[in-house]
C-alpha cells in the first residue's frame, strides 16, 4: 500500500485506541474542570470576599482620633490594588468600626467578632504609637496594609502638628506620575504597563509549561506503546505490512492528534469560560459584576509562535522518544532509555521558565545562544517573544535550525527504529546503537 | 512460482547465525522448516520477509528478488501472538487488512465470516488478551486470510494448541495448499511435519543438513526401519548378534530395528522363520523424520529456551 495510506491507517489506530480509553476520557474531563476552576477563580474569590468582609475595630486614647483613623484605614485597606478586577459596585473588603476600649476590643477579636483590633496611643513625645491585635500572621495582608495606613496616619498627625491644613494634605499625598517604558527609543509599541507586562510573562510561562507537558507526557506515551508492540511481537506482523518509517510516522501523528484533541478540549473550555465570565458574573454577583477583560498580551503572533514551537518541539521529541523506546523490550526499561531526552527537555524548560519569570536575564548572551539550540528553543523562545526581546532573524534562525534538526532526528530515529523494533534481550549500549546507525540492519 | 533461498549468511556479532542456508519451495507445497530452538529458523524467515537484511545471499520468488514483489505477497504468523492485546478482535482484523489495502467494510464482512467458520464469532468484540492461546492463533490466521498472501510463512504455528485446534488449522493449511498457495512453517514437532509436509529442510547451527521431499529426506540416511512382532517374547534376542541391526524400540506390540544400508531386511524375516518363530508382523519402512533428525543433528532438547530471536543477546 502507499506510504500515505499506511501512515493514515496506523495513525488512525493509534488515535482511536487512545481516545477510547477510560483514562483518556477521565483525564481530559479533569483537565477541563481544572481550567474552568482557574478561569472562574477570580469570580469565586470575589464571591467569597463579598460574603465575608474582614472586620477591623479601632480604639484610640483621644476622642476624635479613632474616627479619623477609621476613615484613613478604610481608605488604605479598600484602595484598588491595580492587579485586581475593578469593581466599583462591590461591597468593601474591609469594614472598619470604632470600639470604646482596648480590653473589650481584644475580647471581641478573640471570640471572632473582629478580625483585628488597631489601638492608637499618644506617647509622651507627642508621637502616635500603633498596636495591632490579631490572630492572623504578622506578615499577612491585613497587617501589611494596616502598617501602611499607620504610617500615613502618623505623617498626617505630624503635618497637623506643623499646621498644614487638611486640604493641602490631600495634595501632598496625591500619587506621582510614574511610567515604565522600553529602553530602545525606536520601540514604542505595545504600550507598556505593569499589569500588561505581568500578564505577558505569565502567558509565556504557562505556554512553556504546556509545551513541556505535551513533550514529556506524550513522548513517554509513544515510547511505551513501541515497547508494548515489541513485547507482544505484533511488531513483526505490522512490519510485514508497513515500513518502519511509516510505522514511526503513523505513531507520532496519531499520538500528536490525541494531544491536539486533549488540548483543544482544554482551550475550548477555557475560552468558553472567559467569554461567559461576564454573564456568569452578572448572574452570581448581580449588576455590580462588571465585564472581564481577556488576558493582556495574548496576541495572534504569540499564539502562532506557541503553535509552531509546540508542534515542532513535539515532533522532534516524539520521533526520538519512539526511537529510544524501540531499543528496549520491557516496560521497566523505558524510563532509562528515554532519560537523555527527559534531561534535555527538562533543562530547556527550567532555563526557559526562569528566564520568563525574570530570575535570569532573558537578554543575556548565553540565554540567546541557547534559544538557537533546536532541543531547547521550544521551551525558551516564547518567553523572549512575549516580551518582545526576540529579534525577527533570531526567530527565523531558530525555526530553520529546529526544522533541520527534525529532519536529522527523523533519519536517525527511522534507522534506530528499523533495527531496534526487532531487537530483543538486554538493553544495548551506546556502542551497539552507533553500530546500528552506521550499518543499518 | 518457486521460492528460492540461496546462500544466506547472517552474523550477529560473534555468532554466525546463518551459514549458507539454501533451499527451494515449490508452489502449492507445504514446506516444513525443521530445527532445534536457536538453529536459525526465525532468522531465515525474517530475512525472507525482509524484516532483516542478510549479510550475503538472496531470496527470490518466481525468479524475481523477493523485495520486488508487493508486501501483500508475503504473509507471516510469528510464534508468539502477533496481536494488539488490548484491541478488540474485529477492530484489529480490519486494521491489519487495511494495511494491505483491503477496504474496511469488505474486511469487516470477511473477517466476521472467517470468525464464524472458526466458531469464534462471539469473540469478535472481545479484547485479544482475553482469548485463549488457541483462539488467538485462529485470529492471527484470519488476519492472514484477509491479506490473502501467495506465500505464507508461519513460525511454530502448532505450539501450545490442543488437538482439536491443531486439526482445524491443519485442514485450513491443506485447503490453502490446494488453492495453489505456498506454505512454509517452522517446527520442532517432527510428527506434525511428517504428517503435513510435502517437503522439508532440516537446519542445524545455521546450516541446512538435509532438504528435499519428505520421502527423500527420510530415505537420505540409506537406512531402513523394520518393525517385527513374533509369538514368543524372547524370540528376537538373536538380533543383538547382528552388527547391522540396532534395536530402537522394544515394544509390547512390536520391536523396531534400525537396519544399516548393507543388510537386506529380508534376512531378518528369514532368520526369524528359520528359528521356528511365528511372525505376526513384518514391516519394512523408511526411518521417521525424527530418526533422521536425531542422526543428523542429535536429540532435540525440549527444555532449550528460544535464543535466536534475541539479536541483542547475540550482539
Amino acid at each position: 500500500m502507499s506510504t500515505a495510506s499506511n501512515i493514515a491507517t496506523i495513525a488512525r489506530r493509534e488515535y482511536l485506541v487512545r481516545v477510547r480509553t477510560r483514562s483518556f476520557v477521565l483525564g481530559t474531563a479533569l483537565l477541563v474542570i481544572g481550567v474552568l476552576v482557574i478561569a472562574f477563580l477570580p469570580l469565586i474569590v470575589r464571591q467569597l470576599d463579598r460574603v465575608n468582609p474582614t472586620k477591623i475595630a479601632v480604639v484610640a486614647s483621644e476622642p476624635g482620633l479613632a474616627q479619623t483613623a477609621a476613615g484613613t484605614l478604610s481608605g488604605v485597606l479598600n484602595a484598588p490594588t491595580g492587579t485586581g478586577i475593578p469593581d466599583p459596585g462591590a461591597p468593601p473588603d474591609f469594614v472598619i468600626s470604632v470600639v470604646p476600649d482596648v480590653a473589650a476590643g481584644r475580647r471581641a477579636v478573640v471570640d471572632g467578632t473582629y478580625g483585628a483590633l488597631l489601638s492608637l496611643e499618644r506617647q509622651a513625645s507627642g508621637q502616635l504609637a500603633f498596636t495591632l491585635y490579631t490572630n492572623e500572621p504578622s506578615t499577612g495582608r491585613t497587617a501589611a496594609l494596616t502598617r501602611q495606613a499607620a504610617t500615613a496616619m502618623a505623617v498626617a498627625d505630624r503635618l497637623d502638628t506643623l499646621g498644614v491644613k487638611a486640604a493641602d494634605q490631600t495634595a501632598l499625598f496625591a500619587p506621582a506620575e510614574f511610567a515604565v517604558t522600553w529602553p530602545d527609543p525606536a520601540k514604542t509599541d505595545p504600550t507598556r504597563d505593569v499589569a500588561g507586562a505581568m500578564g505577558q510573562d505569565m502567558l509565556a510561562f504557562g505556554m512553556t509549561i504546556l509545551i513541556f507537558m505535551i513533550v514529556i507526557m506524550y513522548g513517554n506515551w509513544i515510547a511505551m506503546s513501541v515497547v508494548e508492540e515489541k513485547s507482544s511481537r505484533v511488531m513483526e506482523v505490522v512490519l510485514n505490512a508497513a515500513t518502519p518509517l511509516q510505522l514511526l510516522a503513523g505513531k507520532v501523528f496519531g499520538v500528536g492528534a490525541v494531544a491536539c484533541t486533549q488540548y483543544a478540549a482544554v482551550v475550548l473550555g477555557g475560552g468558553a469560560a472567559l467569554l461567559l465570565q461576564g454573564t456568569v458574573a452578572q448572574l452570581v454577583l448581580g449588576t455590580g459584576g462588571g465585564a472581564v477583560d481577556l488576558p493582556q498580551g495574548l496576541t495572534p503572533a504569540l499564539l502562532l509562535a506557541f503553535g509552531v514551537y509546540g508542534l515542532l518541539g513535539f515532533l522532534l521529541y516524539a520521533t526520538l522518544f519512539a526511537a529510544a523506546g524501540s531499543l528496549v523490550s520491557r516496560q521497566e526499561d523505558v524510563n532509562a532509555a528515554v532519560m537523555p531526552l527527559t534531561l534535555l527537555s527538562t533543562a530547556g524548560y527550567m532555563i526557559g521558565v526562569y528566564a520568563a519569570m525574570g530570575l535570569i536575564d532573558i537578554r543575556a548572551g548565553w540565554v540567546v545562544g541557547l534559544t538557537m539550540v533546536p532541543f531547547l528553543a521550544p521551551f525558551m523562545m516564547l518567553g523572549r517573544i512575549s516580551i518582545g526581546a526576540a529579534l525577527p532573524w533570531e526567530i527565523v534562525l531558530s525555526l530553520v535550525l529546529l526544522v533541520a534538526m527534525l529532519a536529522v532526528a527523523l533519519w536517525v530515529a527511522a534507522r534506530i527504529y528499523a533495527v531496534g523494533v526487532l531487537l530483543y534481550g538486554s538493553r544495548p549500549g551506546a556502542r551497539v546503537v552507533w553500530r546500528l546507525l552506521r550499518e543499518g540492519m | 512460482m518457486t521460492l528460492v533461498i540461496d546462500g544466506l549468511r547472517k552474523r550477529f556479532g560473534e555468532v554466525l547465525a546463518l551459514d549458507g542456508v539454501s533451499f527451494a519451495v515449490h508452489p502449492g507445497e507445504v514446506f516444513g522448516f525443521l530445527g532445534a530452538n536457536g538453529a536459525g529458523k526465525t532468522t531465515t524467515m525474517r530475512i525472507v520477509l525482509g524484516l532483516m537484511k542478510a549479510d550475503e545471499g538472496s531470496v527470490s520468488w518466481n525468479g524475481e528478488p523477493a523485495r520486488s514483489w508487493p508486501r501483500r505477497t508475503w504473509g507471516y504468523m510469528p510464534e508468539e501472538r502477533g496481536l494488539y492485546l488490548r484491541m478488540p478482535v474485529i477492530d484489529q482484523l480490519v486494521h491489519f487488512a487495511a494495511l494491505y489495502g483491503v477496504p474496511r467494510r469488505k474486511a469487516r464482512e470477511e473477517a466476521l465470516a472467517w470468525l464464524e467458520r472458526f466458531r469464534i464469532a462471539d469473540l469478535a468484540d472481545r479484547r485479544a488478551e482475553t482469548l485463549s492461546k488457541g483462539n488467538q492463533q485462529k485470529v492471527q490466521y484470519v488476519a492472514t486470510m484477509l491479506q490473502d498472501p501467495d506465500v505464507l510463512l508461519m513460525d511454530e504455528p502448532f505450539v501450545g494448541l490442543d488437538p482439536v485446534n491443531v486439526a482445524l488449522l491443519k485442514s485450513a493449511f491443506l485447503e490453502l495448499r490446494d488453492a495453489g498457495k505456498t506454505l512454509v512453517f517452522s517446527t520442532h514437532q517432527l510428527e506434525q511435519a511428517e504428517a503435513l509436509c510435502d517437503s522439508v529442510a532440516i537446519i542445524d547451527h545455521g546450516r541446512i543438513v538435509a532438504s528435499g521431499s519428505t520421502r527423500d529426506v527420510r530415505r537420505s540416511t540409506g537406512r531402513q526401519a523394520v518393525r517385527i512382532a513374533t509369538s514368543s517374547d524372547d524370540g528376537l534376542d538373536w538380533l543383538a548378534a547382528l552388527p547391522e541391526c540396532t534395536v530402537t524400540r522394544r515394544g509390547r506390540d512390536y520391536t523396531e530395528l534400525r537396519v544399516a544400508a548393507g543388510l537386506d531386511p529380508q534376512v531378518i524375516l528369514r532368520g526369524a522363520l528359520d528359528r521356528g518363530e511365528e511372525v505376526l508382523r513384518f514391516e519394512v519402512t523408511d526411518p521417521s523424520l525424527e530418526d533422521v533428525f536425531v542422526e543428523r543433528v542429535g536429540a532435540l532438547d525440549p527444555g532449550e529456551e528460544a535464543t535466536l530471536s534475541a539479536v541483542g543477546a547475540r550482539a
